[in-house]
């Protein structure tokens, strides 16, 4: 059996690791376009402030590819799939395959601004590589802008902010991180990153045009015309699937890859799909979307990799679930964050600096923010995953959950850790 | 609160540089003697309710906590002492009569401290317990008044029901209500892994201890709780229970709040209702008629079962267990006044009763005097401290020991002489669930164990001393023992001589 | 693979089993500097919830298939092939505390990385068990073990 699979990060690099967990003599190939072997991404702004070296970021030791018989070939970008030869091919060469996986991951989406592309200053925040530009072109002068507040744009503000001497983000939502905070929340979050950050905000707000001399940009102008002193320039907007591929070899595409919800099999039976290009069907409203998150990544690429090898596991259900801190502010969501309409209610519980939001549906938990508050949040999350009716429970919900909102039968289940099960 | 005019007795010392403030003593204390301060993370503590029952010291992980005598002088007068004053006090406080748990803290003589024990030298050879074998096992029960044998050496006596003990000694009474149901379930285990018996006491049996059995003495008590067929007959032997060392002639009063389900199941009482422990029995008025309650609990166990009957040492003990005998008692345990209890009066318990050394060694003689000590074996109880106490009761003839405080000991009780407030925070003299189950019988039934063969090793060690290689070579042998310090009538009483005669 | 389990029924709230945990995972290893003095304060890998009638001491489960090690962002939580411990590689972890919002157990918390039970895989002994009084911790390879 030849698998190869297109892409090497958490999906990828799951996917890899399921098929060798379940054919231990197939020949496995791991595409990367990059030049590093599997590394963490998001750690990326931790790698921007210092807080890790290069070293720490790889995912697996250098001879965990070798003595698993996974080959990772760097720096190849594959450019088109074959279906009828079962072919994949990069440059003149081609490789053909039995199964094939594509966990191409999110390109950066960028909004028409005059003046900006192809300056040198003006860089995404997305890999390894852009990050390592990033740090040798910012210092304690740099007047850093970045375009975007949500979680790539502020991760690149507070990785920014402890190397430059002032980070300005212009956000065109009304609020800071509006993928996961409503605006209740995101209002002190915005002001802790204020003080802790030294981060000036420019909210409901776009980037019109920048001033530029020669490759370089020196200011943006906002479209209130405002004009911020700008050194580098982060395009933080967005991400959207890369389809590309997919697209160009006749899969089915709607946003992301289409594939069986279960099996993550796209329209072509050897083909699947896993990760951030994949769309995703959220168990809890059951809409069709990309959850672009690490957990949900790599339980895909396990999917994936499982039914590759003629394995049994399959997808029971996505959901989002995600954590994140800026300067020690702790911020943990999970399932229907942003849900609207009547079946929905919430319940906030505010406690000093610490932030609790809880969202129900009829008698059940399908979604939290936690802001300083995420203790345990992994009991809220099982309950969501497990859909457990909250009348069952024996205790309060609202404080730290633990083990005693459990009954005993239930608590005995979970201490010989067989609640999955 | 008013002015209670009593000082307390102890105060909690907290070594500030050792105190990590797990709070480990503020959740373990059952008199609330520690608590957090205002900011919620410092550990203080307040004395005023403290009984130096150690549970925070031992349980403390860094050692910072000390328990000190709280001192405050009164005027000396040898007899106005601050103890009477205390206790006049408290009595005009609240109008009641006294009570306390455990046996007398008062300062009796205790003969055990001036019997001093032989070993051989030269003239008889003494025994290595190591090399040698050495029987300490002990058999309970009426003996026939002589054996006769068929030609092939088979006996042809019909035999009295005997208990045979691997140790001389038992575990005496302690009910489930006195202690909890952990520490009677600890004390049944290590009787079985020792091969002796452990005593129900008169609260019934609970049916968690129904595996045990085989190795349990059964109590009727004059309040006959909990007594049917099925318990007499699931038991060793049955034991009628006239009196209690730490408080003869006194009944019981267990108060209805404390008699849970579990309880009143046992007891075969309703919920709630005061469990009255009245302080004769109605039915036994005179030695005739014991003996037909105890022909009656020999009919009922089909005589398969050696009845024994305990009486409370007083002072015409030795007249009393001659009585027994003749009434038709297999056994007859004589408790000393010692003797601890889960709660007493402490007018009684400090002033009624005698020591069990001078009622053991009266009532020994006596039998032998009228020539039926054979008919039943002796037991002595009343606070048996070590090894050495147990030997000395043998050679004053004892048959075998009660013991009770020391195995409480084992598990943790440290004689803070409070049971009677059912707050113990060892888990021992209390039924609040989240105090007994601080008593894991696993753990608890093990010391236990380990305490009885320790005292089996040194029991050996003594004997074979001596050159005894049989516990009834022992029995009665008061040659073995030497008074020192005691009076002519004492040594008399005991039937010792003094030590250098 | 042995794991910790805790039964109830026995569990004190004494919660000497969180100071010894604290000691084990300290640098002095002195348990009086380890709880009181280190900066930064060594973190428990046990928690104790409830209360005096009834508590219990959870730590890591130690799962055959670790939802925090497929959460892990940077490969720094792992399961060992041979041991079964599922620990934090802390020179790698970021402290993002995905695990912490995947685990369903509530056994991981929140420090400068992920802190969560090791199994004392750099000590002699566990001492949470070693230390517990009352034997409500039990080092066992199955929890059908627990009476």
């Amino acid at each position: 059996m030849k698998y190869i699979i297109i892409g090497a990060s958490a999906a990828g690099l799951a996917c890899a690791e399921q098929i060798r967990k379940e054919d231990k003599d197939g020949t496995i190939t791991v595409f990367t376009k990059e030049n590093y072997l599997p590394y963490s991404r998001p750690s990326i702004s931790y790698y921007l402030k210092g807080a890790v070296k290069e070293s720490g970021m790889y995912l697996r030791k250098n001879s965990f590819y070798k003595t698993n018989g996974i080959e990772i070939i760097t720096g190849v970008e594959i450019e088109s799939i074959d279906r009828q030869a079962k072919t994949v091919k990069a440059g003149r060469k081609k490789y053909s395959y039995d199964k094939l996986c594509i966990c191409t991951g999110s390109k950066p989406f960028i909004p028409p601004m005059k003046n900006v592309s192809c300056k040198s200053n003006a860089m995404n925040f997305l890999d390894l590589e852009s990050v390592k530009k990033i740090k040798t072109k910012a210092d304690k002068n740099t007047r850093a802008v970045v375009i975007g507040a949500g979680l790539i744009g502020m991760k690149a503000a507070e990785g920014l902010s402890k190397i430059c001497k002032s980070v300005d983000v212009v956000e065109l939502a009304p609020r800071v991180l509006p993928s996961i905070l409503d605006e209740k929340s995101a209002v002190s979050v915005k002001k802790y990153l204020e003080t802790q950050g030294h981060i000036k905000f420019h909210l409901e707000r776009t980037v019109a045009q920048a001033k530029s001399s020669s490759d370089r940009i020196t200011s943006v102008i906002l479209d209130s015309a405002e004009e911020l002193a700008c050194d580098l320039l982060i395009l933080a907007v967005g991400v959207r699937p890369e389809t590309a591929l997919a697209e160009k070899a006749g899969l089915e595409v709607n946003r992301g890859i289409i594939t069986d919800p279960g099996t993550m099999q796209t329209s072509d039976e050897n083909i699947y799909s896993a990760g951030d290009c994949t769309v995703s069907e959220d168990m809890l409203d059951g809409s069709r979307r990309v959850i672009a998150l690490w957990p949900n990544a790599v339980n895909q690429g396990i999917a994936a990799g499982s039914q590759m090898a003629g394995g049994s596991i399959r997808i029971d259900g996505s959901y989002s679930v995600n954590a994140i801190d800026f300067y020690g502010l702790r911020i943990c969501t999970c399932g229907l964050i942003n849900a609207k309409g009547g079946a929905y209610s919430d319940r906030i519980i505010r406690n000093g600096d610490s932030y609790k939001r809880l969202i129900f549906e009829g008698g059940r938990l399908v979604g939290y923010v936690l802001i300083n508050s995420s203790e345990n949040a992994g009991i809220y999350t099982s309950l969501i995953e497990r859909r457990v009716d909250l009348q069952e429970l024996t205790g309060d919900i609202s404080a730290v959950p633990q083990p005693f909102i459990f009954d005993k039968t239930e608590r005995d289940k979970r201490m010989k850790g067989a609640i999955d099960s | 609160m008013s002015v209670n005019y009593i000082p307390r007795r102890f105060t909690v010392i907290r070594d500030k540089e050792r105190c990590i403030n797990c709070g480990c003593c503020v959740r373990q204390c059952s008199n609330d003697c520690h608590l957090f301060a205002d900011d919620g993370k410092t550990v203080i503590s307040d004395s005023n309710s403290c009984v130096a029952c150690h549970r925070c010291v031992d349980l403390c992980p860094t050692g910072a906590l000390r328990i000190e005598k709280y001192v405050c002088d009164y005027r000396e007068n040898a007899n106005w002492t601050p103890q009477y004053q205390q206790q006049i006090c408290r009595q005009a406080e609240t109008g009641g009569v006294l009570l306390a748990g455990m046996g007398t803290p008062r300062d009796y003589p205790v003969y055990w401290d001036k019997i001093l024990l032989n070993a051989s030298q030269v003239t008889n050879p003494s025994i290595d317990p190591l090399r040698e074998p050495m029987e300490i096992r002990t058999i309970l029960g009426r003996k026939p008044e002589k054996l006769t044998v068929e030609k092939k050496g088979k006996s042809t006596v019909d035999m009295p029901p005997q208990v045979v003990l691997e140790t001389p000694v038992m575990f005496s009474a302690m009910s489930f209500g006195s202690i909890s149901l952990n520490a009677q379930k600890s004390l049944a285990m290590a009787a079985k892994e020792l091969g002796t018996l452990f005593n129900v006491g008169e609260g019934g049996l609970h049916p968690d201890l129904k595996p045990f059995t085989d190795r349990a003495i059964v109590q009727v008590a004059s309040g006959r709780f909990g007594v049917y067929s099925d318990y007499l007959n699931n038991s060793k032997f049955v034991e009628i229970k006239i009196g209690q060392g730490a408080k003869p002639g006194i009944g019981g009063h267990l108060p209805g709040e404390k008699v849970s389900v579990e309880v009143s199941n046992a007891r075969m009482i309703p919920e709630g209702s005061d469990a009255i422990s009245p302080a004769p029995h109605h039915d036994i008025y005179s030695i005739e008629d014991l003996r037909q309650l105890i022909w009656a609990i020999k009919q009922a166990t089909g005589n398969k079962k050696p009845v024994s009957v305990k009486i409370a040492a007083v002072h015409n003990a030795a007249a009393i267990v001659s009585g027994c005998a003749r009434a038709g008692a297999d056994i007859v345990a004589i408790d000393g006044f010692r003797g601890g209890t889960g709660a007493a009066p402490v007018r009684i318990r400090d002033n009624v009763g005698i020591p069990i050394e001078l009622a053991l060694a009266s009532a020994d003689q006596r039998l032998r005097d009228e020539g039926i000590r054979s008919r039943i074996s002796l037991v002595a109880a009343g606070s048996f401290r070590c090894s050495a106490d147990i030997v000395k009761a043998i050679a004053l003839g004892a048959d075998a020991c009660y013991c009770a405080s020391a195995p409480l000991i084992a598990m943790g009780c440290h004689m803070c002489g409070t049971c009677n407030t059912g707050k113990c925070n060892w888990g021992i003299a209390t039924q609040r669930p989240e105090l007994t189950k601080r008593l894991n019988p696993d753990i608890m039934y093990k010391r236990v164990v380990n305490l009885i063969t320790a005292w089996n090793h040194e029991i050996k060690e003594i004997m074979g001393g001596m050159g005894i290689n049989s516990i009834d070579s022992l029995r009665g042998n008061r040659l073995m023992l030497r008074g020192i310090g005691l009076s002519e009538k004492e040594l008399e009483i005991l039937g010792i001589r003094h030590a250098g005669e | 693979m042995k794991r910790i389990y805790a039964i109830e029924e026995l569990c004190l709230n004494c919660r000497l089993c969180e100071v010894h945990c604290k000691t084990a995972h300290s640098v002095s290893k002195d348990i009086i500097r380890a709880n009181k003095y280190e900066e930064p304060a060594p973190a428990s890998r046990v928690t104790v919830y409830g209360d005096n009638m009834r508590s219990l001491a959870l730590n890591c489960r130690h799962c055959d298939d670790p939802k925090c090690v497929k959460a892990c962002i940077t490969g720094a939580m792992t399961k060992d092939a041979k041991t079964g411990i599922v620990y934090v590689d802390e020179d790698k972890c970021i402290g993002c505390m995905t695990c912490l919002a995947v685990c369903p157990y509530g056994c991981i918390k929140e420090g400068k990385t992920a802190v969560k039970c090791d199994l004392c895989r750099n000590e002699a002994e566990l001492a949470c068990v070693k230390n517990c009084p009352n034997h409500a911790l039990i080092y066992t390879d199955s929890g059908d073990d627990i009476k």
